[in-house]
């Protein structure tokens, strides 16, 4: 599938601000079941600092500053994007006590291994109430790991409500659970807290979603705004396979990844810091078009 | 005082149970011992008292103390400085330094290999999971030794003796060790005690380690020889007397995270001068809140970009960013095949026996033997406040219970339960033998690994060995080392005849200047409240009636939150003191110990009058004054005219102009009461001058003009206007013949019409227009020389959804 993307994120300062640095995740990753045709990022105003990095997980990064006093930010990102990502084999997968053995003797330490996404991280943290749920989910730990979360996925779909705006960037894990409401990363925390719990590595992922459905299919949650969703490790043949809570569906051909991270602290789209003695208002714009 | 057989005799009785420092097993005195007992065998008992007397002086005069956190407020405590030194044979010493700079180097190589090629990770000599789940691995640095710079330059090491009668590792502090400069001060002051017995015994000196260590900063900014800073978490940090203590020592600028900024690739201060480029910093900082952007977001202390500045290697760190993962305590179960893999040989020093339960046999060892082990978290804790006393045991261990899995198990050790050796501190009825644990400092330069010939050991407050620990109420005692010849003394001054250029002080960092000038506010501020309530008071005093006058000057001291009538004016007098000292006590570095005593005595002042309750006012404020003269005249004597000493200045001359206009028009405005002349002569500590000056009575002019035109009167408004113009001219930035800018313009306009006025135009609106001028040059300098910008972070607030 090949699709043409817009992101537009804005900011408005009323009071302005001054010596500002952002980062920004904004560039879909190459890789991973997608390839990455073309891409553009136009930010506005023009930057007195911008370079271009990767960071630890392998996800690309803007680095731009600001010294002049501004009163508006606004980037836009556009990118051509073909994804090809064929379901995992998820009841051929090695037994959730394989997958939890498997990850905690792991030998590499580099961005893409699971001994990052095990214990707690700066969003993450556990909940005995939840790692108790996503025990019972998993009636066995001798069933395939694959299964099991693609069980919990679509537990976490029936038994919370999507109401946008019921949380905010803030939540906590504990709030999240405990009102079985919330948004994508509310539930993507959730997950990512539930099964690092019970020995899954788990990390969170930035991205977007198919705008409109192919025909004769519902429209998915969270299409017209950045999207986030889990990758679960399942073994070192499997490796990293995307779920969506959200949908309680696998992440497939109408998921495009931008950013992983432990959670949303790594994988935020902007991250800044500046000073200011005012308030500051965003809105972000999201089109996925299929083409060709 | 007992005599010498008799103290060592009861000493050696309550040292018989365990391993003793001074006591050998037999029950005599061990030999590197016996000079300093028979020193301290024949002292007086009140020759004793006045030795110990004048060591608790001298930290008190240089203002040593330490903060105890509790019950949500700081409390700064006496420095606990025991006595004798503890000793340690010169043999001894010598093998114990080689094992630590063998040690130093095993830690360098193991940090490297971590944030480098993680070898010790691929190869499975280190359980992934110790790095994938430890908080102090800093993934934005996650590959900072390739840049083949020394990640670690400075290190601490605890060390305990053991039963066996050899030193022990207990922890390596790799993150920002404190205790470098207590451990200075105690020597100071422990000379100050016992300086004929440390001759004697020819002690070590410490000056050549720090002076290497200063040496070594220097050389990693370049050829150059850039100023070199200290990065503080500020003020509220438990160990912030020791950075300012060690900047001053080390002639390193103190810097707080706010003072950086980071351009381009490269760091630079925020300087009353402008940016100016900074290459070197002594981290004394825990790493994740040193970026905001790239690190802990939560932190309001930190520079964002700076840990860009250190991936580019236009910026180092002493020690790196993500050092602190040396710290790890699991890391101790893996000493032997870790030591092997990075240096091929084995640690000549033992470290504490210590169990991981990340794997399930070692899990059921420790889980079998919980009873006799001490269980603790296997990864260094989330440390917001770095507390200086965790050496012997972790807080909060002792209620945890070994889980049944290893899943569970990677965040717990055991450890031996070490008895400590004892070491004796003078009690209340003699020597007792206390617990004791010792830290030991390294630095690196590019001969290797040097030891401090000395260090900063802890005593326990009781027998109970368990925990040593400032906050808990131990104590600190020096560290000795005596050498075979005389210690030659070594200073930080260079050597005689060397040549050397007056250079001037670098750009004061902006932070700074803005104490100082809030300095300069808030001592003056404190001045002329005491002054206008010695005045309400003193005429009470003297039988006038409460009064249109005293209303009037109740109402003034009101603005300055002193309130007469709920009968504690000292209250508002202790606030205005306490944000003088404290504000000093900020900028400790820049300034006078003397000074800043001064200011600190005030505050005691004001509570000894608050807790005897005699309502004695005039007194009060009248001891007040004399204090703030003191100050005064400290702080013009005393302190180095230079940029720092202009924004106290101003500050100063600021307040006291605001002042002076503010109560000549509150007093004069309308129908003066009775009895405002002369409040006003007073006020303005003019009685005498005026009667010199004037021949005549008292007259509503002649009082105008002496107060608020003479410029010759150090207390008139016309004098504060010209001292600000005199010394703002003076501030950098500024050149003659270039068009002056606001700030300038304004204070000349101010000046001439000062100069011009007649005392009859001097009227309320008036001087009600000079307190808006002088609030608005204020404002100008605060925007062009002292904005140090208070930081917001902003994250995303869209969500994703």
């Amino acid at each position: 599938m090949k699709y043409a993307i817009r992101l537009k994120i804005t900011y408005d300062y009323p009071s302005a601000v001054s010596d500002a640095r952002h980062l920004l995740r904004v560039r879909p990753r190459d890789g991973g079941g997608q390839t990455l045709q073309s891409i553009d990022v136009a930010i506005a105003p023009r930057p007195g600092e911008h370079a271009r990095e990767t960071d630890f997980f392998g996800n690309g990064v803007d680095a731009i500053a600001f010294f002049a006093q501004q009163t508006e930010l606004s980037v836009v990102m556009e990118a051509k994007v073909t994804v090809d990502r064929p379901p995992a084999p998820l009841d051929a997968s090695p037994s959730l006590d394989a997958v939890a053995d498997e990850a905690l003797h792991g030998r590499s330490a580099e961005g893409a291994s699971p001994i990052h996404h095990l214990g707690p991280s700066r969003r993450i943290a556990p909940l005995a109430a939840l790692t108790a749920y996503v025990a019972e989910t998993f009636e066995t730990a001798k069933q395939p790991a694959g299964a099991a979360v693609m069980a919990l996925t679509k537990r976490i779909r029936a038994d919370f409500a999507y109401k946008p705006g019921s949380t905010s960037v803030g939540t906590t894990v504990a709030e999240a659970f405990a009102q079985k409401r919330g948004v994508c990363q509310d539930f993507s925390h959730v997950m990512i807290a539930g099964l690092r719990a019970n020995g899954i590595p788990a990390r969170y992922i930035s991205g977007f979603l198919r705008t409109e459905p192919p025909k004769g299919q519902p429209r998915l949650e969270g299409a017209d705004a950045m999207h986030a969703w889990v990758d679960a490790w399942l073994g070192n043949d499997i490796g990293w396979v995307g779920f969506d809570p959200t949908n309680g569906i696998l992440a497939g051909n109408d998921h495009i990844v931008v950013a992983v991270g432990r959670d949303y602290s790594d994988a935020l789209p902007i991250a800044g810091a500046f000073v200011t003695a005012g308030p500051q208002a965003t809105d972000h714009f999201v089109d996925v078009v299929p083409i060709g | 005082m007992l005599s010498e057989p008799n103290l060592l005799r009861r000493y050696a009785t309550l040292a018989a149970k365990g391993l003793d420092e001074m006591i050998a097993p037999d029950g005599k005195v061990r030999p590197h011992y016996a000079p300093l007992m028979a020193k301290l065998g024949t002292m007086p008992g009140a020759e004793l008292a006045r030795r110990f007397a004048s060591s608790r002086q001298y930290l008190s005069e240089a203002g040593v103390f330490h903060q105890v956190y509790g019950e949500g407020s700081e409390q700064s405590h006496d420095w606990p400085l025991g006595h004798p030194a503890l000793l340690i044979d010169r043999g001894e010493w010598a093998e114990l330094s080689a094992g630590l700079v063998q040690r130093a180097g095993f830690l360098e190589a193991l940090l490297a290999d971590l944030y480098g090629e993680r070898r010790v990770v691929a190869s499975g000599v280190l359980p992934g999971i110790l790095v994938g789940r430890n908080p102090e691995f800093l993934r934005p640095l996650a590959d900072q030794a390739r840049l083949g710079a020394p990640l670690l330059s400075f290190i601490a090491v605890d060390l305990g003796r053991g039963p066996d009668g050899r030193w022990w590792v207990l922890g390596d502090r790799t993150q920002a060790p404190s205790g470098a400069g207590f451990a200075l001060e105690n020597r100071v002051a422990t000379s100050k005690a016992f300086p004929d017995v440390s001759r004697a015994l020819n002690v070590e000196r410490l000056a050549g380690f720090f002076r290497r260590f200063r040496e070594m900063l220097f050389a990693l900014g370049g050829p150059e020889r850039a100023r070199i800073g200290l990065l503080t978490p500020g003020p509220h940090n438990e160990t912030y007397y020791e950075h300012a203590y060690l900047a001053r020592y080390l002639g390193l600028l103190l810097l707080e995270g706010g003072d950086l900024v980071v351009h381009g690739d490269r760091a630079e201060v925020r300087t009353v001068d402008g940016f100016q480029p900074i290459r070197v910093l002594w981290r004394r900082l825990d790493a994740d809140f040193c970026d905001p952007l790239e690190l802990f977001g939560g932190s309001r202390i930190g520079t964002p970009g700076l840990a860009r500045a250190v991936r580019s290697g236009a910026l180092t760190l002493v020690n790196a960013l993500g050092s602190g993962i040396l710290e790890t305590p699991a890391l101790l179960a893996f000493q032997k095949p870790l030591a092997q893999a990075l240096i091929g040989e084995d640690l000549k020093l033992p470290t504490i026996a210590t169990w991981w339960c990340g794997q399930e046999k070692i899990r059921r060892f420790v889980e079998e033997n919980a009873a006799r082990l001490q269980l603790g978290p296997a990864f260094p804790g989330a440390p917001h406040f770095p507390v200086m006393g965790e050496t012997a045991t972790r807080p909060g261990a002792g209620d945890q219970t070994v889980p049944a899995s290893t899943r569970e198990g990677v965040t717990l050790v055991g450890q031996e339960i070490a008895a400590l050796s004892t070491t004796p501190v003078w009690g209340q009825k003699g020597l007792e033998p206390r617990p004791v644990t010792l830290r030991a400092f390294l630095m690196r330069d590019e001969e290797g690994w040097h030891v401090m010939p000395g260090g900063f050991a802890r005593v326990a407050d009781s027998r109970d060995a368990r925990v040593i620990s400032m906050q808990r109420g131990g104590g600190s005692i020096d560290v000795w080392i005596s050498s075979e010849t005389a210690a030659k003394p070594v200073t930080l001054l260079g050597p005689k005849g060397d040549r050397f250029s007056r250079r001037l002080p670098g750009a004061l960092p902006a932070r700074a200047a803005d104490n100082l000038f809030w300095l300069g506010r808030y001592a003056e501020r404190g001045e002329v409240a005491a002054r206008l309530l010695r005045l309400h008071a003193g005429r009470a005093g003297e039988g006038w009636s409460e009064g249109e006058l005293e209303t009037r000057i109740a109402t003034i001291l009101e603005d300055y939150g002193v309130e007469i009538d709920g009968g504690h004016p000292e209250r508002g007098l202790l606030a205005l003191a306490r944000q003088a000292a404290d504000t000093a006590s900020r900028i400790r570095e820049r300034f006078s110990p003397d000074a800043w005593r001064t200011l600190k005595d005030i505050v005691a002042l004001i509570l000894d009058a608050i807790a005897e309750k005699d309502g004695d006012v005039v007194g009060l404020t009248s001891a007040i004054l004399t204090h703030h003269s003191g100050f005064a005249g400290l702080a013009h004597e005393n302190m180095y005219r230079f940029t720092g000493w202009r924004f106290m200045q101003c500050g100063r001359a600021l307040e006291r102009g605001q002042a002076t206009a503010a109560t000549v028009s509150a007093l004069l405005s309308e129908e003066p009461p009775a009895g405002a002349l002369e409040a006003l002569l007073t006020f303005t500590d003019s009685s005498v001058t005026y009667r010199r000056r004037y021949s005549v009575d008292l007259s509503e002019e002649t009082v105008v003009d002496l107060a608020v035109l003479d410029p010759l009167n150090p207390r008139s408004l016309a004098f504060q206007v010209n001292t600000l113009a005199e010394v703002t001219s003076a501030l950098p930035g500024v050149h003659l013949g270039e068009t002056p800018d606001l700030l300038f313009r304004r204070l000349a306009r101010l000046k001439v019409r000062l100069q011009t006025a007649d005392a009859v135009e001097v009227d309320s609106a008036f001087l009600d227009r000079i307190v808006g001028d002088l609030a608005l040059i204020s404002d100008l300098l605060t925007q062009r020389y002292l904005l140090s910008s208070p930081r917001a972070a902003a994250e995303w607030s869209g969500g994703p959804e």
